[in-house]
């Protein structure tokens, strides 16, 4: 139960970060989506169980601001989920350099997804542009030891982490 | 060996499923919601998330933007902290400043002491209002003084004009609340004075309305105009060392002159004598 507040209270934290780095980064043009980098640690920590939902928690989130397409991140959320839980076999989340390269390269999957499900689904042409991604995945990537960090400390080794 | 494999395997196959079932689950609904049209269902989970995330979303804004303040907030504070510091300085040197003044001022105070005791010491006196003027003789005042003042006949005069004391004439006659003052122009006025450049001495006369004059000179005396005339040790009235005037020129239309006669601008002028001091006492300088 106190897992769940405590990661409740990071969703929570996740929220503000991502408004305050989107909305900070988005004068110089650079989509930085703090959620994701979140996401990709709740699922580096967590067991699939929780990580999964939370994942899926966390793209909904962004989806309740979309307007042309309901669901597409909950949809690239989850398809992160699966690849950090893939790579979770080969890669040792402790390091920052695995860290790092996942958000970084999670960043660019999740935002070329979005762009083909939108246009897919509701015909309409997203692409943020590569400078666009390419400095948000910059920008999530050196954030991600950071974001790791506080999630691990937070967590700890309660019941809903993995035992690595 | 083979069958521990076999039985782990058979261990790991529903966990395995479950794993597969979460994410593909997940990837179903959100699928789902992908597919059905904004309106209607969507909208209508749009609207509960609403109620979910809404108080996040305006926790997020008002953090942001509290944070932005924080900026905003540290920058002022850092000025203030910079002119708190300046302002500081400033009164540390306004205190440094207004306690130089305050020394200035007892000095000025000690000074103005000295200065009044200094002149209280060379010469004893009164002060005297100038009560009368002669309507046809400018060149003789009457003071609102007399002998019940201590005033004496042949008491040296001395008055003050742009700062300066200077000679104002000499008492002639006395009465017991009056006198009368003989004032450096008169024609019947004369003194022993020495020039400051040289100490040549000679006889100061007063002339009327023309200038006052200086003789018995030497001839070979360097005299220039602006030099400063002050009486004499000599003399048996007036006490040595008052300020007289100024030389204004050399007469030299006297023919056969064994002396230089010198003219001079008096430092009073007869007009502005209003207000004078009566030397009862010289201190024993004369």
């Amino acid at each position: 139960m106190w897992s769940f507040v405590k990661l409740v209270f990071l969703f929570v934290l996740a929220t503000v970060f991502h408004w305050a780095f989107a909305s900070g980064f988005s004068l110089w043009g650079m989509g930085v989506n703090m959620m994701l980098v979140f996401a990709v640690a709740f699922c580096a920590v967590l067991k699939p169980v929780c990580g999964y939902p939370a994942a899926f928690v966390c793209g909904l989130f962004l989806d309740f601001f979309g307007t042309k397409l309901f669901g597409n991140n909950a949809f690239t959320f989850t398809v992160a989920a699966c690849v950090v839980y893939g790579l979770s076999e080969r890669f040792d989340f402790d390091g920052i350099f695995p860290q790092m390269l996942t958000v970084f390269g999670l960043t660019f999957l999740v935002g070329a997804l979005n762009s083909v499900l939108i246009w897919w689904f509701a015909s309409a042409v997203v692409w943020p542009g590569l400078w666009s991604l390419l400095g948000g995945a910059v920008v999530s990537a050196l954030l991600a030891p950071g974001v790791f960090w506080l999630v691990r400390r937070t967590l700890g080794k309660g019941a809903v982490c993995r035992q690595v | 060996m083979l069958s521990i494999k076999t039985k782990s395997s058979k261990k790991r196959a529903p966990g395995t499923r479950r794993r597969f079932l979460l994410p593909v689950t997940f990837l179903l609904l959100s699928f789902l919601l992908m597919i059905l049209p904004l309106e209607g269902f969507v909208s209508s989970v749009k609207a509960v998330l609403a109620y979910v995330f809404i108080p996040q979303v305006r926790l997020a804004h008002g953090t942001t933007k509290y944070a932005e303040n924080v900026y905003e907030t540290v920058r002022e504070l850092l000025d203030a902290h910079r002119e708190n510091r300046e302002l500081k300085q400033e009164i540390e040197m306004t205190k440094l400043l207004a306690s130089q003044a305050e020394a200035i001022l007892d000095e000025n105070g000690r000074l103005s002491e000295i200065l009044n005791l200094k002149a209280a010491r060379r010469w004893k006196g009164v002060w005297a209002k100038v009560a009368y003027r002669e309507p046809t003789q400018w060149n003789t005042v009457i003071i609102d003084k007399g002998l019940k003042d201590g005033i004496r006949e042949r008491s040296a005069v001395i008055s003050m004009e742009e700062g300066k004391e200077a000679l104002a004439g000499v008492v002639v006659e006395t009465t017991e609340n009056t006198s009368k003052v003989l004032l450096v122009r008169d024609e019947d006025f004369s003194a022993a004075v020495y020039l400051e450049r040289g100490q040549e001495e000679g006889l100061l006369t007063g002339n009327g309305p023309r200038p006052v004059r200086i003789k018995y000179i030497p001839l070979l005396t360097q005299v220039e105009k602006g030099d400063k005339v002050f009486t004499a040790a000599t003399s048996s009235i007036f006490p040595a060392g008052i300020l007289v005037g100024e030389v204004s020129g050399v007469r030299e239309d006297e023919s056969f002159q064994t002396a230089l006669t010198v003219n001079v601008e008096p430092q009073v002028r007869s007009a502005a004598v209003k207000e004078v001091f009566v030397i009862s006492d010289d201190g024993g300088g004369r």
